[in-house]
């Protein structure tokens, strides 16, 4: 079993703590309506990535059926709408996605060894058939988006008598195709199923502000700092953004901040406002509002943005954005509801 | 620098506090839980740093002299001893691993010491078929001990006087972090070399001709890798020698004043955020997790010796010796005192009970994992144990993952508990 989340208990020590009751000031609102209008919200969220990972798992099939250079674009296509819909939820960590660690299966990243690559070149050695079953024993580098991606992007790979639709390229795009829309598949039912759990539980209204406070570090942080070099070793690289071979690191963050805007936001405001925290509230959306109005004009590859100073302002002023967002939930936020922040899992260098 | 960065995308999230079914009080009837005071638990927490890192500068000058014998001699005996005594340098540093987050002065350092996954095609031939560098990375392949000049980014540097000034300036060259030309991994290499046997048994195995002179020198360069060994050992010896000043009691300018001097509650807050980090985000997380899901034995610590398992175990001890106060030091004689245990315990004894054996839980996994990995009959190092499909090595390994979580929540509890935060002291807004 490689399951990591803890079991967690209706803690004692956070009982006292203000999320846990019902405001004084708005005797109405109960912590559980957040927590419902949350638990919908990202329930549209995981239908939409189940959809569009079916949709994906369908097209490479269609397309290795008939291969031709429209149903190559047709499926990178469908792998962009799939990972799109995968950053929109990405904040989400904790609750079913964390069972079997779906959440690493859908993304394995960073990935600063190359790895995908290194176990791609190793399935299409040989010519060893790749089953359902090859794909679950090989570990979460292979059985997801970057993987897809690499098939469907990497210019090196396509360069060589590999590509597809080669028989073994295709069968491994179509398994992993398969294994992220059965995820896909399970996310969903699972965060169904979860529902009167996750309503009844004071503990996940903490849980999920602490979800999108950490989604929005990490898009700060290493989805944006790292790569820019502006933090690290000050090195400017785009393989230290995700999704660089499908040049989709930017328009992937914007789908994150999307993500944010629609399937957190809507319960966070509320909530805030509930707390005497309207003026927050506006602020928060107001920078997540102002970093998603450079799209579409940033949707393109991070690369070229990192080698010229003038196009490299456009990505600065949307990480500006991002970052004030940031502190305004992690701090601000956070200080005015009393969420204590724990231990992380990226803790460490 | 290696930036301290806390929130979570892999999501181990604690939020655990088990109320239920929690060991009852342990009977405390030491007088020393009674007298401990955040100032007493701070100041003995610096004796045991002082004491780890003479240890480990104490075996560090053990191997600095058994790579110079093989270096002047190179035979198959003192190849084997330089490769013990690189071992036995491991036991002491490992454990002070507990002290590097929350200390800023140790985290801003050690990279220099313990980097890793490192590009070692920077510092010495591999093989091209079977070596995967970090993306991006100019240095990966520069190969200084072939080579006079090595150009890095276009930016071109004079190698030829292999010195330990050289080497350290060496470090994240290119703006790669994975360009790591010194410390305990770069040492582990130029002994070792590449291990090329994947998931099977067995790790690098260089050749001691490797340091041979004349025509028996395989490789090439033979001289030059004696050089780089000798001044990067030197190097290892010099910075534990710094890092021991600091922690040194009688001082009135060094890192341990500042500490002292300092509210006795930040150092207790470093002392626990120290071992949360180490426990949960570095070993469970990093060291293992991320090999494990990934079977990536690219992402193993110790990846030329296979001394994986060794190295986790000895951050686990290290981190149960921040809070029992206890290190066994390598000549045997045990330091202990005042301790964050006695500290808890005057104030909730069950939780005391209960992250103590927690501690003693994580060892015990981590116990089994080095006894697989020993094992006579049937060994299976770290790399095997994360192979695709074995699902024994994989249980072995997320029962040590599974144990260090735990802990982690109650290392945030007992960190509560002494009315601190869990956030890096660095960055709660403290003086120092």
């Amino acid at each position: 079993m490689k399951q990591l989340t803890i079991s967690v208990c209706l803690a004692s020590t956070l009982a006292a703590a203000p999320l846990m009751a019902a405001d004084a000031n708005n005797p109405e609102a109960q912590p559980a309506d957040y927590r419902a209008q949350w638990h919908s919200d990202i329930l549209t969220g995981y239908q939409n990535l189940e959809a569009r990972s079916q949709t994906l798992a369908a097209q490479a099939e269609t397309y290795c059926k008939t291969p031709s250079s429209e149903g190559f674009e047709q499926t990178q296509r469908a792998w962009r709408d799939a990972f799109l819909a995968w950053q929109r939820v990405r904040f989400v960590n904790f609750g079913p996605v964390k069972r079997g660690n779906l959440d690493w299966q859908f993304q394995f990243w960073p990935d600063s060894k190359n790895l995908v690559a290194r176990k791609a070149k190793f399935l299409l050695k040989g010519n060893t058939a790749i089953t359902p079953e090859t794909i679950t024993e090989s570990g979460v580098a292979v059985q997801g988006f970057p993987m897809a991606e690499y098939l469907l992007y990497d210019q090196d790979f396509n360069k060589s008598d590999k590509a597809l639709p080669a028989e073994h390229a295709c069968q491994l795009l179509i398994r992993v195709t398969d294994h992220i829309a059965n995820n896909g598949e399970t996310v969903a039912n699972a965060w169904g199923d979860f529902q009167k759990n996750y309503v009844e539980n004071d503990q996940y209204t903490d849980l999920t502000i602490r979800a999108a406070m950490a989604g929005i570090e990490l898009l700060e942080e290493r989805r944006l700092a790292q790569p820019m070099g502006l933090r690290g070793t000050g090195k400017r690289s785009v393989y230290s953004a995700d999704a660089w071979r499908s040049g989709a690191s930017l328009i992937a963050a914007d789908a994150t901040i999307q993500g944010l805007q629609q399937q957190f936001m809507p319960a966070f405001s509320r909530l805030l406002k509930d707390h005497e925290q309207a003026d927050l509230a506006r602020r928060i959306a107001e920078q997540l509002d102002e970093a998603h109005a450079k799209f579409p004009e940033l949707d393109r590859p991070m690369g070229p943005l990192l080698t010229n100073d003038e196009e490299f302002r456009a990505m600065q002023s949307l990480y500006v954005h991002v970052s004030q967002a940031n502190v305004l939930l992690s701090d601000q936020a956070a200080a005015a509801l009393g969420i204590v922040r724990g231990f992380n899992s990226t803790d460490g260098d | 620098m290696k930036t301290l960065f806390r929130p979570a995308p892999l999501a181990l999230i604690i939020a655990a506090a088990l109320s239920a079914s929690c060991a009852n009080a342990a009977l405390s009837d030491s007088t020393a839980a009674q007298s401990a005071t955040k100032a007493s638990v701070v100041e003995h927490y610096a004796d045991l740093a002082h004491a780890g890192y003479e240890d480990a500068l104490i075996t560090a000058r053990a191997l600095d002299k058994a790579t110079d014998r093989l270096i002047a001699n190179p035979t198959e005996a003192n190849m084997k001893a330089a490769k013990e005594a690189w071992l036995a340098a491991r036991v002491p540093y490992q454990q002070t691993e507990a002290f590097r987050f929350g200390n800023a002065i140790v985290d801003d350092w050690e990279g220099q010491l313990n980097a890793w996954p490192l590009d070692e095609g920077l510092i010495d031939y591999v093989e091209a078929d079977d070596y995967q560098y970090e993306l991006g990375n100019a240095g990966a392949t520069a190969n200084i001990i072939d080579s006079k000049n090595i150009n890095i980014g276009g930016e071109t540097l004079d190698v030829q006087n292999l010195t330990p000034e050289l080497l350290a300036g060496l470090n994240e060259i290119g703006g790669s972090e994975a360009n790591v030309a010194t410390g305990y991994h770069a040492v582990e290499f130029l002994l070792w070399g590449q291990d090329l046997h994947g998931f099977e048994l067995g790790n690098g195995d260089r050749p001691v001709s490797d340091y041979a002179t004349g025509a028996d020198c395989t490789n090439g360069h033979c001289d030059r890798r004696g050089d780089y060994m000798d001044a990067v050992t030197d190097l290892l010896v010099s910075d534990l020698k710094w890092m021991v000043a600091q922690w040194a009691p009688g001082a009135s300018d060094n890192y341990r004043s500042q500490l002292m001097n300092a509210d006795a509650g930040e150092g207790v807050q470093k002392m626990l955020f120290g071992m949360g980090t180490l426990s949960l985000g570095e070993l469970a997380g990093q060291r293992m997790k991320v090999a494990l899901e990934a079977n990536s034995y690219e992402d193993e610590h110790d990846c030329f010796s296979d001394n994986t398992h060794n190295s986790h175990y000895y951050n686990g001890l290290g981190i149960q010796n921040v809070y029992t106060g206890n290190y066994r030091r390598i000549n045997g004689d045990l330091v202990s005192g005042p301790s964050l245990s006695d500290l808890v315990e005057q104030s909730n004894p069950e939780l005391n009970a209960r992250l103590s054996s927690q501690l003693s839980a994580s060892m015990k996994a981590l116990s089994a994992l080095k006894a697989m990995a020993e094992s006579s009959q049937n060994p299976m190092p770290f790399d095997m144990m994360i192979a695709p499909g074995n699902a024994k090595g994989a249980s072995i390994v997320n029962r040590a993952i599974m144990a260090l979580v735990e802990q982690t929540g109650s290392i945030e509890q007992a960190t509560r508990q002494l009315g601190l935060e869990t956030l890096s002291p660095d960055e709660a807004g403290d003086s120092f």
